[in-house]
Order: structure tokens, then C-alpha cells, then sequence
């Protein structure tokens, strides 16, 4: 008996060490292998991101329109969001940084715990491009101590797309449906559920985004600007999750499990509405015969004083990593997508790509009607609402504190108060993120 | 009574083989049908198979991947067998002082999950990158070489190494056969079921494998069918009738391969060996 103790305590050891081995040692961070110069002269920058028809779309489109100094040529990697991270975290917490990329793209709400993880990782580039020319919201998640880091890229701008046929039974106009409060949203909702007996929206229980657009409509979010655990007292949260309960105990949301149902429910025609990220339009519109029967209107706001009617959900931005080949990949950056009005007009049109670069929005792919959405201007409307979301400090741990509420907001749902519920939530975060 | 008894047994499997099998049946409907009527559920085959394929092969290098998971893991197989008999015959034939003792550290080692040696594991690489690039990150040798040999492997190969008749070595030896000759001449031809047995277990993990391969290969020439799969799946709008029909390309070689050696694995997975 007492041999096998000693025989695990070794392994235990062992592990222990192993592991501990890949966390230290990061200073002496290698310098990378991933720029190198091809034959023809030009250097070459290997660039990772997800989605072909998107970013990756997006990232070829940049490379037609480079016309900088330096020649470049670009290899994007395809990855999925996820394998990037994973990818990522391995590389860099490896210390070596071999292997890494110049170029990659990171969700915005993620930016901060890569920055602020890996401090010298990333490289500077506010000086190829001008930061103010951006959505102001874009801003806070990419930079870091009064440095930008990040190039901001495509807006998650949120918009209420409905279906114009059901809102009509219900009764209701679009006049009737522009700058709602979410409380008047959950009206409508029942009034939908009564005359055409169709769910007002669907929900994944354990996606929480319908509560961080709600919650950034009055610019607040799960931590404060200081990094502050903020969800005891967060007047926006509580109201956000008291709207969330009523759907839910009214019977007006359809649950779902995962993306494909979620695309499922809308194009089926089971609900009525969709308040998500304008990312969701080519979702919607992959349901041909429901050509016409869409529009969209702002997204409704919480009933709080300094709410507007524009909010955020999901959105991503480039970053340059430390390694050889920085200043190629920054200038490629500051070249396209931080500059070129004409480039963005080309990325709407041929990617449908909305980018967050504000001078962009007068050119004329912007005016574009669409007639999937009777003939309105989707792209100018989100464009305009852009450019009000209210500007948050995303934090370090948003899906970390997210699980945590994920779990602790189905007590809630069975009847614990709503006060002990976000203060057992604030103890369980402050106690895993101190 | 006999007869209710029997019906009652056969619905139970039926239910059983249903549930089983329908998800690949699932697959194989979803893979002739449109990305939204796959997300619709709907279960009648249709007509979009040709376009699903067309679009699969237009869209990604699938034969490349095919090809890339194909020399990983045949030579991931070769090795595990190899080094795993190697060890399991020795650990079971040959008398070492402390030979229990190193077994049990080695039983010890299944438990550490490899997320916890991956950081490290790519550290290594990264320096091995500097000296031999030829077998660094980003290299399909380096997404084989730490995955040839788990302690799984030696376990199983020294329980079958139980049932092998010990005699048989004795009377080879007598014959004036080397060691490795009794190894290679007596102990392989009898022990085939054990190593048909391991060989799917080897491929199978080796195909499916995603974590390593995922960190350590950058370029897409270097992707494997996992990692394509997953791919094919992450953009804001993904096409579930190609990922279908990439799915049931990737399953088609273990399935193959489990089928081929069906009954081998049966028998190997019992233990029993002839001889």
C-alpha cells in the first residue's frame, strides 16, 4: 500500500513539473519563423482566421487592393475561431514562437485576455493607421495601456430582423417597431404569441448573448472599466435578466441546442424575430422563399437613462504578432483595411463584409436596397446605428463569468430571487478571476 | 410466455440498433440534401449530393487532408505495434528486478491528461525546429512522434503476452533462435488477433486525432481530415450538406478498416489466442 502512495506521489511530481516547465522561461521568446522573403523579393506573411466566405474573403480581397511600398505576399490559414485560440494559447504560452502567424484575427471579446496574457506577443500598430477614423466602441477591447493593438474590423452592430408578415397579424407597423424598449418587446412579443401562435425569438440556454446586447445598450457589461467584477449590483444586468425570465416563463422563445437549430428555427419560419448581429443577414437570407417577408429595425434598448437604441454582438479585429515580419504585416493593414474607402465599398459588395471604418459608410455600395428585406437599405441602417453603440471594456473573462451566470441564471429561472442569484454569481466570479 | 419473452428482447434491440444506427443514417440523408434542410431535419434523401460533393471539392483540399491522415496514421499504426509488442513481450517474458514497479509508473502516466504535456511538448518542438526543421512544428513527423507509443498500448500487448505459451520460447531457444528471432518468428505469427485488435484501436485514434495535430500543423498542405472537418464548420454560415458529405468521406477508411478486421478485434479483444 504504502509503495503505491510513493509511486503516485512520483507521478504527481512528474506532471506537476512538466507542466510547470511550458509556463516559465517566456522572455526568452525566439524569434518566430513565419515571415520569410520569397524569391521574386516580396516578404511573405502567413495570416490566420476563420470563415473562407468572411474574413478569409475579406483578407484576399485586402491582398488584391495592397498597394503599398513593401511587396508582400499573403498566405492566409483557414482555422476555426475556437482551434485559433487553442492555437494560439499553446503557441505563445510555449514561450516559442515558432510556428505563430503574423497576421491573426481575435473576437473582440477576447482581445483583452490575450493582451494583457501575453504582453509582448503583440506588436503596436497604431502609427499605420488613424484610430479615430473607427467606431469608437471598437476601441477599448484593442488597445491596451493607452497602446493600439488591434485594427478593428467587422462590426457586430445588432439590428431587431423580423418577419413583416407575422408583426402584421399581430398588428403591428415598422413605425410601430423602431427604438422599442425591450420591455415593449416582450408586449409585442405576447401580442405575436396570441394572434399568430408563433415563439418571438429562439434562444441557445447556454449563448447568453441576448443579455450582453441587451446590457450594452446602456454601456455597461460584466466587469467595470478597471476590471472589477460588476454583476451584485448592475442595475442594466438585473433588468436584462428580468426581461429574459418573462420570455421564458411566457413561453414566447423557442429553445434550441445549438447553431444549426438556431439557423433552423428562422428558416423554417417557426419564429418571428431575430434581435442578433447583423452577421445573421446571410443566414436569413439563405431561406429564398422568404424573400420580402423580412426587415429590420433597431435594437430595442433597456429602459434606463443613457440607453440607446444600438448594440453589439460578436465582431472581430486584426492583430501583428511580435515576430519578423511585423512592419510588412502592419503596413498590409494600414494599407487596406485601415485606409482604403474604395477597398471597403468592394468588401460589402463582393465579401458583405461590414467594416468599422467610419468614412467607409458614405460610398455607394452602402445605399444598396435590398429586396430580400422589401427593398430596404439594410447596410446604411446598420452603418448609422454603428456608429451609436456605446463603448464597453470587454475584460478578461466575459465567457469565463458568462458560465458561471449560465448556471446560476437556471436557479433563477426555477424561482431563486434574482438578488441572491447575481450575488452568489458575483462570489463564484471574484472567487475564480481574482 | 417463451414467445412474449422473446418479442420483448427483440424490441429492446431493435430500439437499440435504431438509436445506434440512426445517426448514420442521418449522415448519410443530410449528405444528398441542402444546408437548410439538413438544419430542418429533413429524412428523405434528395438531390443535392453531386452539388454537395462539387461544392466540397471546389471549397477544400480534401485530398490532400485524406492523403495526410492516411500517412499518419498508417505509420502511427506501424509503430505503436511494433514498439507496444516489443515492450509488452518484454515486460511479460523477461525477469527484471523492479520490472512491476516501472509498469506501474508507466500505468501511472495513462492518467495525465495530454492537455497538460502540450505546452511543454510544443516547447520542445519549437527548439527541436531550430536544429532539425525537417522533423519541427509544422512537419507531419512531428505530429507522429509523440503519439506512437502510450502506456495503452504496452498495457494491452503484456495482458494478451499472458495467455502466449511461455513454453514456446523455451522450445525456441533450445532451436538456437536469437531472441528477436523467437519475437519476430514465434511470437507475431500467433499472436495475430491481439495485433489485429490494437491496429484498429491505433488507426482509429491516430485518424480521429485532433488536439496535437491541431497545435503543431500550420499549413494547409500539412491539415488533416479533423482539422478540415473543423474548419468546414466554423464559419457564421456553414454549409451542413458539405460538412455532411466531408464527414462520411472522413468515416469511410475506419470504417473500412474496422470492418476488415471485425472479427480479429472480436477475438483480440477477448484474449483468446490459438496456439
Amino acid at each position: 500500500m504504502g509503495k503505491k502512495i510513493w509511486l503516485f506521489i512520483v507521478v504527481l511530481l512528474t506532471t506537476f513539473l512538466l507542466a510547470a516547465c511550458g509556463g516559465g522561461n517566456s522572455e526568452e521568446s525566439s524569434s518566430g519563423d513565419a515571415s520569410e522573403t520569397t524569391a521574386d523579393g516580396a516578404t511573405k506573411i502567413v495570416a490566420w482566421a476563420w470563415d473562407p466566405n468572411f474574413n478569409i474573403a475579406a483578407l484576399n480581397l485586402a491582398s488584391e487592393n495592397y498597394n503599398g511600398d513593401t511587396e508582400i505576399e499573403l498566405e492566409v490559414i483557414e482555422n476555426a475561431q475556437d482551434d485559433i485560440v487553442q492555437k494560439l494559447n499553446t503557441g505563445l504560452s510555449s514561450g516559442t514562437m515558432k510556428g505563430m502567424p503574423n497576421l491573426v484575427l481575435i473576437e473582440d471579446q477576447r482581445a483583452q485576455s490575450f493582451l494583457q496574457s501575453y504582453p509582448d506577443a503583440f506588436y503596436p500598430i497604431g502609427d499605420y493607421f488613424n484610430p479615430e477614423d473607427f467606431a469608437d466602441y471598437k476601441l477599448a477591447p484593442t488597445s491596451l495601456e493607452g497602446e493600439q493593438y488591434g485594427l478593428p474590423f467587422d462590426t457586430g452592430a445588432t439590428g431587431f430582423f423580423y418577419r413583416t408578415d407575422y408583426l402584421e397579424e399581430a398588428g403591428y407597423t415598422h413605425d410601430d417597431l423602431v427604438d422599442l424598449t425591450w420591455a415593449e418587446f416582450v408586449e409585442i412579443a405576447k401580442d405575436v404569441k396570441e394572434q399568430t401562435g408563433h415563439a418571438m425569438l429562439a434562444l441557445d440556454p447556454n449563448d447568453l448573448g441576448i443579455l450582453r446586447i441587451m446590457m450594452q445598450t446602456t454601456g455597461t457589461w460584466y466587469t467595470t472599466e478597471d476590471g472589477t467584477i460588476n454583476l451584485a449590483d448592475n442595475e442594466p444586468l438585473k433588468r436584462a435578466l428580468e426581461h429574459y425570465k418573462e420570455l421564458m416563463d411566457n413561453d414566447l422563445v423557442k429553445l434550441v441546442s445549438d447553431w444549426s437549430q438556431y439557423l433552423a428555427a428562422f428558416n423554417s419560419g417557426d419564429v418571428a424575430s431575430v434581435p442578433a448581429g447583423n452577421w445573421i443577414a446571410p443566414s436569413i437570407e439563405a431561406e429564398e422563399s422568404q424573400s420580402g417577408l423580412w426587415a429590420v429595425a433597431p435594437i430595442p434598448r433597456l429602459d434606463m437613462e443613457g440607453a440607446v437604441n444600438a448594440s453589439n454582438h460578436g465582431g472581430s479585429s486584426w492583430y501583428v504578432l511580435n515576430i519578423d515580419g511585423k512592419e510588412a504585416a502592419a503596413e498590409f493593414l494600414g494599407n487596406t483595411f485601415g485606409s482604403n474607402v474604395d477597398f471597403y465599398q468592394s468588401l460589402l459588395t463582393d465579401v458583405g463584409a461590414i467594416g468599422t471604418y467610419i468614412p467607409a459608410s458614405e460610398g455607394d455600395a452602402y445605399q444598396f436596397e435590398n429586396e430580400f428585406f422589401g427593398g430596404q437599405k439594410v447596410i446604411y441602417d446598420i452603418s448609422q446605428w454603428m456608429e451609436e453603440i456605446p463603448q464597453v471594456d470587454y475584460g478578461m473573462n466575459t465567457y469565463g463569468i458568462e458560465d458561471i451566470i449560465s448556471a446560476e441564471l437556471q436557479q433563477y429561472l426555477n424561482g431563486k430571487s434574482l438578488e441572491d442569484m447575481l450575488a452568489d454569481a458575483q462570489a463564484q466570479a471574484e472567487a475564480q478571476f481574482k | 410466455m417463451k414467445k412474449i419473452k422473446r418479442f420483448l428482447i427483440y424490441l429492446f434491440l431493435s430500439i437499440a440498433a435504431i438509436v445506434s444506427i440512426f445517426p448514420f443514417l442521418w449522415m448519410l440523408i443530410s449528405m444528398t440534401n441542402k444546408s437548410v434542410d439538413v438544419t430542418g431535419g429533413r429524412l428523405i434523401p434528395g438531390s443535392h449530393f453531386l452539388e454537395n460533393l462539387r461544392n466540397l471539392f471546389a471549397t477544400v483540399e480534401i485530398g490532400t487532408a485524406l492523403m495526410n491522415s492516411f500517412i499518419i496514421a498508417i505509420i502511427t499504426t506501424i509503430l505503436t505495434l511494433l514498439i507496444g509488442s516489443l515492450a509488452g513481450y518484454g515486460f511479460e517474458i523477461y525477469r527484471t528486478k523492479g520490472k512491476d514497479m516501472i509498469f506501474n509508473i508507466l500505468l501511472l502516466s495513462m492518467m495525465i491528461p495530454f492537455a497538460a504535456i502540450m505546452i511543454p511538448l510544443y516547447r520542445f518542438f519549437g527548439q527541436v525546429s531550430s536544429v532539425a526543421p525537417a522533423i519541427g512544428i509544422d512537419t507531419l513527423a512531428a505530429a507522429i512522434l509523440p503519439t506512437i507509443i502510450t502506456a495503452f498500448f504496452i498495457f494491452f500487448f503484456r495482458q494478451n503476452t499472458k495467455m502466449f505459451a511461455k513454453d514456446l520460447v523455451e522450445a525456441g531457444r533450445i532451436d538456437g533462435l536469437s531472441e528477436l528471432g523467437i519475437f519476430f518468428r514465434i511470437y507475431l505469427p500467433t499472436m495475430k488477433t491481439t495485433y489485429a485488435a490494437a491496429a484498429i484501436i491505433a488507426f482509429m485514434n491516430s485518424w480521429n486525432n485532433y488536439l496535437w495535430p491541431l497545435v503543431v500543423l500550420q499549413s494547409p498542405e500539412n491539415q488533416t481530415i479533423p482539422l478540415l472537418i473543423s474548419n468546414l464548420g466554423a464559419g457564421y454560415t456553414p454549409d451542413y450538406g458539405v460538412i455532411m458529405t466531408a464527414i462520411v468521406i472522413a468515416t469511410l477508411p475506419t470504417a473500412l478498416v474496422f470492418f476488415l478486421m471485425q472479427r480479429h478485434f472480436v477475438a483480440g479483444m477477448m484474449g483468446s489466442v490459438k496456439g
